[in-house]
Parts: structure tokens; C-alpha cells; sequence
């Protein structure tokens, strides 16, 4: 059986323009679409931030003072592909991205049951 | 041909941003100026008209993270050097899908499949141990395609470069 989405992970922060509302709102319409349940790790959580910091580590785009937001997308044979970090030049920058991702040939084929 | 790691301009146009405005300095629209590296990728400088310095960008289509070349690049750049450090340099990978439909389909058409890479340098408004407040200016009088950085007061509209022959009086 082909893998399917099994869950969608954004790593942010409260006070991030890019991460709220942006990337909440966003994320939990994709996962909407992907039937998937979204889960919110914050960096300024201590009980998060471990979590965020080892997917960002393992998966995401590392550095002492990582890019937010990152979004991930976790799948049924357990792999995770890193979807999306935000644009550190401007907030309507990362908000096209977000547009960009919804209409991609990604989303479409990941809809379709394929694997993208 | 193009060296590895460089950015064609379709995807360069994919990757910019859409009405960058100065950070923290003035009002005014920004500019994304193309500067010459020593990589093969794309280093953009974006500041605004008085050369406040929003972020530099350097943007490889690679197989490994390029951070280094952008930190070598940046202190052999900066005055002082030590202005350039490890935590004001973020990665960020795009991969396609969020790129729009062309840079997607372009990026899906090119095996084996590599993310862009770019690293951003973003150099806070600090204070100094007076309390002044400073932050990166840049100045692009140093020869075609050249930036030399620099740290003045904040405040300042359009601060002279301290290296800047063609400025000084």
C-alpha cells in the first residue's frame, strides 16, 4: 500500500508576522485539504521546542538561529519532507509562497494519492 | 554552460520578493542588487535608496548548503568583520511547489532533483555600549557588481562609507 499523509507539523513562534496568523491559517487549511491532522510546535515552548528542534535538525533548514516558519509534512511509512520555511524578506513573500504551494502539481498529485 | 550551483534567471525571478520595504530605517521601497561572488550563485543585497541594508541573500541550486560561501564572502566584505557571525546566517530551501508554477516545473524537470539553497544574512539594529543605536549600511561605489558594508548610526539617512574614495572629501 502507498504511503499516505499522516500528519503536517509547522515549527513557529507567536511574535513571527510570518508564522501568525499567516502560516496557522494556511496550515490548518492544508491540512484540511490533506485530511491530515496539524500540529504546532512553538520554539518558545520548552516542552516544544526540543520536538521543533530535532525535526528542523533532522529535516528542516538548520542553523544556531533557525528560519520560521518551517513546515513539514509527515507521511504513513514514516518519512518527513520538509515543505516549506518562510521568506525572511518580507511577510507577503512567504504569503505567496503559501498561495504558490496550494495551487503546485504537488498538491495535486499528493491529492490524487500519489506520491509527491 | 553554467557553472554548478547557479541560479538561471527564470527562477531568480521566482525566488524575489514582491514589495520589500526598508527594515527598521526609512519608508522607502527597497532594491535588490546583484553582486558579484566568488560562488557561483546569486547574491542579492537589498537596501533601500540611502543603503540602510535590509538582508543579503546568496542563493546556490545545489546539493549542499553553500552558508560558508556567504559567511566567507560577507567578512571579507564587512567592516568590521566580526560584525558577520554564525547566528544572524539562516538557511532556507525551496523546492519548487512553492515557487510558482514554472520554477516548479523547471525544477521538476532537471534530475537528479536539488532544492534551491539560500542563506540569508540579517544583521539586527544594534546598540553600542553608549546606548546608540547602529545597524549595516552598504555601499555600492566600490566598482561594478562590488558592496563593501559598514556600520553607522541607525539613524543616519545616507551615511558616508568610511573606505569610500569617491566620497571623501
Amino acid at each position: 500500500m502507498a504511503a499516505q499523509p499522516k500528519r503536517l507539523t509547522i515549527v513557529l513562534a507567536q511574535w513571527c508576522p510570518h508564522c501568525v496568523p499567516l502560516s496557522v491559517v494556511q496550515g490548518t487549511r492544508l491540512a484540511r485539504r490533506l485530511k491530515v491532522p496539524l500540529r504546532i510546535l512553538d520554539i518558545d515552548r520548552k516542552a516544544e521546542e526540543t520536538a521543533a528542534d530535532r525535526l528542523v535538525r533532522r529535516y528542516g533548514d538548520p542553523a544556531p538561529d533557525y528560519l520560521i516558519p518551517q513546515v513539514f509534512l509527515e507521511w504513513s511509512d514514516g518519512t518527513v519532507q520538509h515543505l516549506l520555511t518562510g521568506f525572511s524578506e518580507e511577510v507577503p513573500r512567504t504569503a505567496r509562497a503559501w498561495a504558490d504551494l496550494f495551487r503546485s502539481a504537488w498538491l495535486r498529485k499528493v491529492l490524487g494519492g500519489e506520491r509527491a | 554552460m553554467s557553472r554548478p550551483g547557479a541560479v538561471p534567471p527564470l527562477l531568480r525571478r521566482a525566488l524575489r520578493p514582491t514589495s520589500p520595504h526598508c527594515y527598521r530605517h526609512c519608508t522607502r521601497p527597497l532594491r535588490g542588487r546583484t553582486v558579484r561572488s566568488s560562488g557561483p550563485g546569486w547574491l542579492c543585497v537589498y537596501a533601500c535608496p540611502g543603503g540602510a541594508v535590509s538582508v543579503v541573500t546568496y542563493t546556490e541550486w545545489a546539493e549542499k548548503d553553500p552558508t560558508p560561501t556567504l559567511a566567507r564572502f560577507a567578512r571579507a566584505h564587512t567592516s568590521p568583520a566580526t560584525l558577520v557571525r554564525r547566528w544572524d546566517l539562516r538557511l532556507g530551501r525551496r523546492h519548487g511547489p512553492e515557487l510558482g508554477p514554472s520554477a516548479e516545473r523547471y525544477l521538476g524537470r532537471a534530475p537528479p532533483t536539488r532544492p534551491l539553497w539560500t542563506v540569508y544574512w540579517r544583521v539586527y539594529p544594534f546598540k553600542k555600549k553608549d546606548g546608540r543605536p547602529f545597524r549595516l549600511f552598504a555601499c555600492f561605489r566600490h566598482g561594478a557588481g562590488s558592496v563593501r558594508f559598514f556600520v553607522a548610526p541607525a539613524d543616519s539617512e545616507s551615511p558616508t562609507c568610511p573606505r569610500c574614495p569617491a566620497r571623501k572629501k
